[in-house]
């Protein structure tokens, strides 16, 4: 991708209520900057195909677009997390990407996520929170599953979740050197 | 060849997805609105719908109920292709009555496969409980044997719509993959002791037709490589799996040469109108009659490679002793087709190679569509 270019990636974002399958623009940055830009509190979707959250397969509505408070967004499924994450590196490495892998479960509204974060120095969950850039901590190789019905889930290679949405944050420090 | 209708409201991949079937040997309708598509769906009855979910105005999901709730379509097989790619959406396709489910973006290779196994489930075309070999071979160089195997097994593979597979035997480097611009992984001297259908499988390269190819290796190993044991095990996989085995028999009275003739059904001995491919041609079959080989059903192809021809049919028969079946004359399109990595009898192109192909592969399909 060159500089300031921008390219429509497919995505799948939670509310409350609702899970909505769409296209977003974005640039280098990925949709984790679309989110953090503070100059704008809503994301804007193309192609928003809208099912209600106990019945995700059924597409109730359909329009060409769609906006969303950045606020109600509970997570964003990716399947490829350069969709969500700056493609530059920094000695090699994404400042995202770098760090220890450790496994990470968490709940917001309605689901419970499991994967990892990836964490460069002390791991806690409160660090992690805080630390980490932007309004949506990154959870990767992430499955979120709906808490009243855990065989309804969603994986993906990225899942961005809304920190204000976090409920129980919890890290696996055993599986970590 | 199957009539497929894809139904996308996306034109772009509407279009993709179109050209990957057309090279899959498909004739396809191109819809990009779901309720027209509907209609002509019920209208003209497909051998099979390619089908998007995420349309404005009726879903995917839809489409397919109302097909199955259609008496005169519910044997119709649906392929949904969506963005939408979690295991709730596959579970909801089959639910709405599809009968398999693709995620986008899709390879050409993962449509075909899924596509042609779609076909062949619902009984579309009929599968032959054994498959046919069928060997090309020739000692003199340049005659243009590669050129006529590569197309031959393109042609069977567009003809029949069923499985082929091109097995190069050539110890002298891989000219298959060359003429089909494919990148082989592996090759047949990389194959385990223990070989499987499995363990084959994984080492064949699929061109975009569908087609199927063992490749040799890409350097020069010894002349008697493969074994002759390697040679019939491999034959005798791929006579189970596949309808059509075509073989590109190496250049070199070798153990693998001797395999390839003798398994072969039907044989194909390619010559040119030159003296010196003509007596080799003559040493060749005595050769193979003095080593007490049986040839099954043997035709000689007499092909003219370069724009001189040096001795007219008669002369080429009187030397062999045997009428000449299927002539082709020189293709000034070939040398285009090479470079282009695309067989000619995929191609739409009526000059003489393609033109001759095609009908020596719809007479063997033809042939065995009839005993099967």
């Amino acid at each position: 991708m060159s500089i300031g270019a921008r390219n429509l990636i497919n995505l799948d974002l939670f509310t409350d209520a609702y899970r909505v399958t769409g296209r977003a623009l974005v640039g280098t940055g990925g949709i984790h900057a679309e989110l953090g830009n503070p100059n704008s509190k809503f994301l804007e979707l193309q192609d928003a195909y809208i099912s209600r959250i106990h019945e995700p397969g059924i597409i109730i509505a359909n329009y060409k677009l769609a906006s969303f408070r950045k606020d109600n967004i509970n997570f964003i499924v990716l399947n490829d997390r350069r969709d969500g994450i700056p493609v530059g590196t920094q000695h090699g490495r994404s400042v995202f990407t770098r760090g220890r892998h450790i496994p990470a479960f968490l709940t917001v509204p309605s689901f419970e996520i499991q994967g990892e974060v990836i964490h460069e120095g002390k791991p806690s969950a409160r660090e992690i929170l805080v630390q980490s850039m932007g309004r949506f901590q990154l959870i990767f190789d992430a499955k979120a599953s709906a808490s009243s019905a855990p065989e309804i889930s969603y994986s993906g290679d990225l899942i961005l979740v809304q920190k204000e949405r976090i409920g129980i944050f919890c890290l696996d420090l055993s599986q970590t050197p | 060849m199957a009539r497929i209708y894809v139904i996308d409201d996306d034109e772009q991949l509407l279009r993709m997805v179109g050209l990957m079937l057309e090279r899959g040997g498909h004739t396809v309708t191109l819809i990009s609105n779901p309720v027209d598509g509907l209609e002509q769906v019920r209208t003209d009855k497909p051998d099979l719908l390619v089908l998007d979910v995420m349309m404005p105005n009726l879903s995917g999901h839809d489409i397919s109920r109302e097909i199955r709730g259609n008496k005169h379509l519910e044997d119709l097989p649906i392929l949904v292709l969506t963005a939408r790619s979690q295991e709730i959406d596959r579970t909801t396709a089959l639910k709405s009555g599809a009968d398999d489910y693709l995620s986008k973006p899709v390879t050409s290779q993962e449509l075909i496969e899924r596509v042609d196994g779609l076909l062949a489930k619902k009984g579309g075309q009929k599968k032959q409980e054994e498959g046919v070999v069928v060997t090309l071979f020739g000692f003199r160089g340049g005659t243009g044997r590669t050129t006529l195997a590569v197309n031959l097994a393109a042609a069977l593979r567009r003809v029949s719509q069923q499985e082929v597979c091109l097995v190069d035997l050539s110890p002298t480097g891989s000219q298959t993959v060359m003429h089909m611009r494919l990148q082989a992984r592996s090759s047949w001297t990389e194959l385990p002791d223990n070989l499987d259908w499995t363990a084959l499988k994984e080492r064949l390269v699929i061109h975009p037709s569908g087609l199927r190819v063992l490749a040799a290796p890409a350097k020069p190993v010894s002349p008697m490589l493969p074994s002759e044991e390697n040679t019939r095990t491999i034959l005798d996989i791929l006579r189970h799996q596949m309808a059509f085995t075509v073989i590109d028999a190496p250049n070199v009275f070798s153990p693998a040469f001797v395999t390839a003739v003798s398994a072969a059904d039907m044989t194909l001995h390619v010559v040119t109108p030159e003296v010196v491919s003509v007596q080799t041609a003559v040493q060749l079959n005595r050769l193979i009659t003095k080593a007490g080989i049986t040839v099954k059903r043997k035709s000689h192809i007499l092909n003219q490679p370069t724009p001189e021809s040096q001795l007219p049919q008669a002369a080429v028969e009187r030397g062999l002793n045997t009428k000449v079946s299927f002539l082709i004359g020189y293709d000034t399109n070939q040398s285009r087709a090479m470079s282009q990595g695309v067989p000619l009898t995929l191609t739409s192109a009526k000059s003489p190679l393609p033109t001759v192909i095609k009908r020596m592969a719809e007479a063997i399909w033809q042939r065995v569509a009839t005993q099967g």
